[in-house]
């Protein structure tokens, strides 16, 4: 390809923030019709250098070097579609005005009708066929994917022929990774160059050309997408790109598993709608259980219904075959020790005014009854073993990284001595190398300690791997549950199917056949 | 770098302060200063040893104005701390329990009670009773109450509903520690910019009703009841309306500039923001020598 | 949009208990009166037939309840009762002072909304520029001064010392419409307050508003900036603003009584303050439950009006 084609490209690009770079002499070509991926942890630099293409900058930064944008505007699809739709506005209202912006050159008389049918017409290339009806919705009466295709019907009804996507599979589940990674492959097969901005690998193996890989705002390696697979040549790519390890903790020895929580006849309810409801599950000792699942299919209210966390219920959960009470405050504190809950947003649970050590020991004071002293003594203990330094722990949580904190507050459960330890999510949102590290120290947990069950919430095949056995959640029903193996090499009920179907969200890219080349 | 100059926030800082300390100063003050009544003069008239004339009743407006602010600074004072006195375990309480039932017997009544106009509710009450200073202070803050308890309960909620409460329940934390020692802390912020608000507002409520003669005596040395009285000389003696009434207006004006500039300091802290800089570093080489 | 319905119908609701509190608070007043209500409404002076005429009046040697059901009754056709110290009808008082009072509110919201938005928009597109510092301050500062001290200050300066205005509407009886010089203080005043605090909400939510992700998106696809002003922004910052509205009506309700004991005009303020002097119960209550259950109607209207621009957010009822 020439090198005219590019529709964009950025030369040697410096941003610097407060004498900061935080991006670093970056250049790029984005050229039509094929997916150029920037990779790298947060804080890499890919945003900015994504929205430099947008002709945004972090407000105060010195900027040096070049962006050049073909003719017309960039598209934008940012990770939460819903956060650029109005939420005052009905749908039809901006895409009605970027359509305006296209008939000018019409008799004023035209116009009108030519806007709606650019209008309805971006809509069917978006794959939303019903536009009209959908045009007079409010945001919050879509579904996610629908308000993700409305936010692409704006990029194609404005004729970019750039797109740029902000990490728009991450902390997705499985199936809405694959309708993402399809609409973006459909995207670009209109000959628009599409920027990935991710840290999800999978996706960006499946849909890009081109990888750049970013560190500290610089790009420390750049090819096409298999050859930097297959022979990366840095070693942080390596490192960001080195295989899972086999995480499986031990199957436990079956001799002497007992049951110890076991759920029966649940019913859950938020407001007056029933969101859950489960016959049967049990946790067996010394297992990890992990609980699959899309968001809204109910996993997240099932645990919090296990930890007491939330009392709308009917129906039991018993450990050691007693009744626990639905609210925790209820609860007895050798219940509450017994079973801990580990929260996805480890930052909102901690108090921000006090420093994490003091509140992880706050657990072994009020719950066993340790003298605060020792009790601070064994926290900085655990902290430590968890890979967290005593400097690091006597910090207050705003100084700490999310990685570290989600650390921090696996050990205010530990210090409990649970034996039945609940995880939500606590993986989402972290980029893969924190990632691997968390569910290492899950699965070095499960090694070590015979008498800790986990049950893992999650909706990422990847952390479900670790779980010795999977039920898999969709609606508020269990529709399938059985041992890891079986679940993810032999799945039997059909959702379970679609969403361990690895093999679509793969190779996407081979079918981006540009229908027209610039 | 663009951004708020940093000097805005003292400037108002400045202003409020400067606005606020002489109406201030003479209500806490001024009678210390005053001195022995003289004879009465004839009513508005000006000079004759009267630095701003005589009021309706042929006293000295200067002397009237220094015991005029006591009152009106007094029962505002009281009457705020006597709502937050009610409305803090009120709205903490409802937020914090989960019995559904005890919430609506707190706070429904309020609602109901927010419905009423401040000022009428105040005058419903004067025309079947004569209230004094005490009552006039009860009541305003009993129609503040409702709104206060609201917005008390709004910021517990709030922060009862986060995640770090769960995790405290979770430790087994007992309920003073969570109600006082989090969640008590934790809207010690809005609860402060709440109290600025309210504080005026409660001048406004309480200056506007002895305007109206509720509360106070028709002869009283208060800066609105001397607005009132006065009015009849404004054409005659201008000053015993003008001199209250500018305090009445610094002390309310420089209240809330005040309280807002105290509010705001560190209320802005800079969050990352993105600006479109088209032209700038794009469509264009910038030739920049790196440093 | 059954989440909407309930909503609606959960707000409604709402707005009948309240009405209902009005005229059931508004009636307990009265008997809340310490030992024997006609000695105690009688006044300084008791004079044994006065005690008997209100007794009778009042109907007191009857119970409560009764009184609180025909009270309540009448009420639905209008029938507020007698005045105790002239003996005319409630109603006739209401609707001899109601022009007045009308017209005042009336011009007051109807110059409210456009000033009071048009400030805020005004200050929030030059954030941080002199403009914006100006109107922040101004309004900020104003926002708390009582009407009274306010509105003496403009006749001293507007009447007194440059004699454009007249100084009160006395000599205009009830039709001000004729001599719209002698309205424009008193509206003024009456504005002032509510405008500070309308622009104030409007400036704040344009602020957010414009520095937010959707805003953004529609500045990146090349919308005209002000198009994207008032078309995309300003509806997001009208919610907070509409519920302020409600919220305003309760000073306006003040401002009115203030306003027209200020410029002595002969509306339901005067009346009312009037009744209060003379403690003519039957005249404060009828006045009361207008004022009241206006409150109640304007309130459940502005929450109707900010749940249309923000239909996510599930307004408090």
């Amino acid at each position: 390809m020439s090198e005219s084609a590019a529709v964009a490209e950025i030369e040697e690009l410096t941003v610097e923030v407060g004498g900061r770079r935080i991006v670093d002499g970056v250049s790029l070509r984005v050229l039509p019709g094929r997916v150029t991926a920037l990779v790298g942890a947060s804080g890499s630099g890919k945003t900015t250098t994504g929205r430099a293409l947008l002709g945004e900058f972090p407000s105060g930064a010195r900027v040096t070097g070049f962006v050049r944008v073909d003719e017309a505007l960039v598209g934008y699809v940012p990770q939460h579609p819903a956060a650029v739709l109005n939420p005052a506005r009905r749908v039809g209202a901006l895409l009605y005005d970027i359509a305006r912006g296209r008939v000018r050159e019409l008799p004023r008389r035209a116009r009108r009708a030519a806007v709606r049918e650019h209008v309805l017409n971006a809509l069917a290339m978006a794959q939303l066929p019903d536009g009209s009806r959908l045009l007079r919705r409010f945001p919050h009466q879509l579904s996610g994917g629908q308000q993700q295709r409305v936010v692409l019907a704006q990029a194609l009804l404005l004729g970019a022929r750039v797109v740029v996507a902000d990490e728009p599979t991450t902390g997705q589940d499985a199936l809405t990774k694959r309708r993402v990674v399809d609409e973006l492959a459909a995207v670009a097969a209109r000959g628009i160059g599409v920027v990935l901005l991710s840290h999800d690998l999978e996706t960006v193996r499946a849909l890009a050309h081109e990888v750049l890989v970013m560190r500290d705002g610089r790009v420390v390696e750049s090819g096409p997408t298999e050859r930097v697979w297959l022979a990366p040549s840095h070693p942080w790519t390596r490192e960001l790109l080195a295989e899972q390890p086999p995480l499986r903790g031990d199957t436990p020895a079956t001799s002497n598993s007992y049951t110890v929580l076991r759920v029966r006849d649940l019913r859950a309810r938020h407001r007056d709608v029933e969101v859950l409801h489960t016959p049967e599950l049990v946790l067996r000792s010394g297992e990890c259980l992990a609980v699959l699942g899309r968001s809204g299919s109910g996993k997240t209210t099932l645990a919090r219904c296990m930890a007491g966390l939330h009392r709308g219920y009917e129906g039991e959960v018993l450990l050691d075959g007693v009744t626990l009470p639905p609210s925790l405050r209820d609860r007895t504190r050798a219940q509450l020790a017994t079973v801990q809950y580990v929260f996805q947003d480890a930052r909102a649970s901690f108090d921000e005014r006090r420093p994490v050590l003091d509140q992880v020991a706050r657990t072994a004071v009020r719950l066993r009854g340790v003298p605060p002293r020792e009790a601070r003594g064994e926290a900085a203990e655990v902290l430590n073993s968890l890979g967290l330094a005593d400097e690091l722990a006597a910090r207050s949580p705003a100084r700490l990284s999310g990685g570290e904190l989600q650390r921090a507050a696996l050990a205010r459960a530990l210090l409990a001595r649970p034996r039945v330890l609940v995880c939500d999510e606590i993986t989402s949102g972290l980029d893969t190398v924190t990632r691997r590290g968390i569910l290492d120290l899950l699965a070095g947990l499960l090694r070590d300690r015979d008498d800790l069950s986990l049950v893992l919430i999650t909706h990422d095949l990847d952390t479900a791997r670790l779980a010795s056995r999977i039920a898999v959640l969709d609606a508020g029903e269990v529709v399938e549950q059985g041992s890891a193996e079986d679940i993810l090499t032999a799945p039997t009920h059909p959702f379970t199917v679609s969403l361990t179907e690895k093999r679509l969200v793969e190779k996407r890219r081979d079918q981006i056949q540009p229908s027209s080349h610039a | 770098m663009r951004g708020r100059p940093k000097w805005l926030p003292s400037g108002r800082f400045a202003l409020g302060a400067a606005l606020v300390c002489v109406p201030l100063a003479l209500a806490l003050f001024g009678p210390l200063f005053a001195g022995e009544p003289g004879p009465r003069a004839t009513s508005f008239t000006l000079g004759g040893g009267h630095w701003l004339g005589t009021d309706f009743v042929g006293r000295d407006v200067w002397r009237q104005v220094l015991f005029g602010g006591r009152p009106v600074v007094v029962v505002a004072l009281t009457a705020t701390a006597l709502a937050y006195l009610v409305a803090l375990p009120v709205g903490l309480i409802s937020a914090l329990t989960r019995r559904t039932w005890l919430e609506e017997v707190l706070m429904r009544p309020l609602d109901v009670l927010l419905a009423v106009p401040s000022l009428l509710m105040i005058l419903l009450v004067a025309s079947v009773f004569s209230p004094g200073a005490a009552g006039l202070a009860l009541l305003v803050a009993l129609v503040n109450i409702p709104d206060a308890a609201r917005i008390v309960r709004a910021a517990a909620a709030d922060v009862a509903s986060r995640p770090a409460v769960e995790a405290l329940r979770m430790q087994g934390e007992s309920w003073w520690r969570l109600a006082v020692g989090h969640v008590g802390r934790s809207i010690l912020r809005p609860l402060a910019a709440d109290a600025g608000v309210r504080l005026t507002g409660v001048l406004y409520l309480v200056a506007t009703a002895a305007f109206l003669g509720i509360g106070v005596a028709p002869d009283a040395a208060d800066w609105a009841v001397m607005v009132d009285r006065n009015r009849t000389g404004l054409f005659v003696q201008p000053w015993a309306v003008v001199v209250p009434a500018l305090l009445i207006v610094t002390l309310t004006m420089g209240c809330n500039l005040l309280f807002d500039a105290l509010l705001s300091t560190g209320r802005d802290v800079a969050t990352e923001r993105y600006v479109v800089r088209r032209g700038v570093g794009v469509r264009d080489r910038v030739k920049e020598p790196r440093p | 949009m059954s989440g909407l319905g309930s909503w609606a119908a959960r707000r409604l609701l709402l707005g009948g208990a309240q009405t209902v509190a009005v005229v059931v608070l508004v009636f307990a007043l009265t008997e809340a009166l310490p030992g024997d209500a006609a000695v105690a409404l009688a006044g300084d002076q008791p004079d044994p037939a006065r005690i008997a005429a209100i007794r009778e009046a009042l109907d007191l040697d009857r119970p409560a309840y009764e009184r609180l059901a025909d009270w309540a009754t009448g009420l639905l056709h209008a029938d507020f009762g007698n005045s105790l110290t002239s003996g005319r009808p409630v109603s006739s008082y209401i609707s001899d002072a109601f022009g007045p009072t009308l017209l005042l509110a009336g011009l007051t919201v109807a110059l409210l909304v456009p000033v009071g938005v048009g400030l805020g928009v005004l200050a929030a597109r030059y954030e941080g520029r002199f403009v914006d510092r100006l109107v922040s301050s101004v309004t900020l500062g104003v926002y708390a001064v009582p009407e009274f001290a306010f509105g003496v200050l403009l006749v001293t300066v507007f009447a007194l010392r440059l004699d454009w205005l007249p100084p009160t509407a006395v000599g205009y009886g009830t039709d001000l419409l004729g001599h719209p010089a002698a309205l424009v203080l008193p509206v003024l005043v009456l504005l002032s307050r509510p405008v500070c605090s309308l622009s104030r909400l409007v400036r704040a939510g344009m602020i957010d508003a414009l520095a937010s992700p959707y805003v953004a998106q529609a500045r990146r696809y090349g919308i005209p900036g002000a198009r994207v002003r008032y078309a995309h922004a300003l509806p997001n910052a009208m919610a907070p603003a509409a519920q302020q509205l409600a919220r305003t009506v309760d000073w306006l309700l003040c401002g009115v009584i203030v306003v027209e004991a200020l410029f002595v005009i002969p509306g339901l303020g005067t009346v009312l303050m009037n009744a209060v002097a003379e403690r003519d119960v039957p005249v404060v209550q009828g006045l009361a439950v207008i004022f009241g259950v206006i409150t109640v109607v304007l309130n459940l209207g502005a929450d109707l009006v900010a749940h249309r621009f923000a239909p996510r957010a599930e307004v408090a009822a």
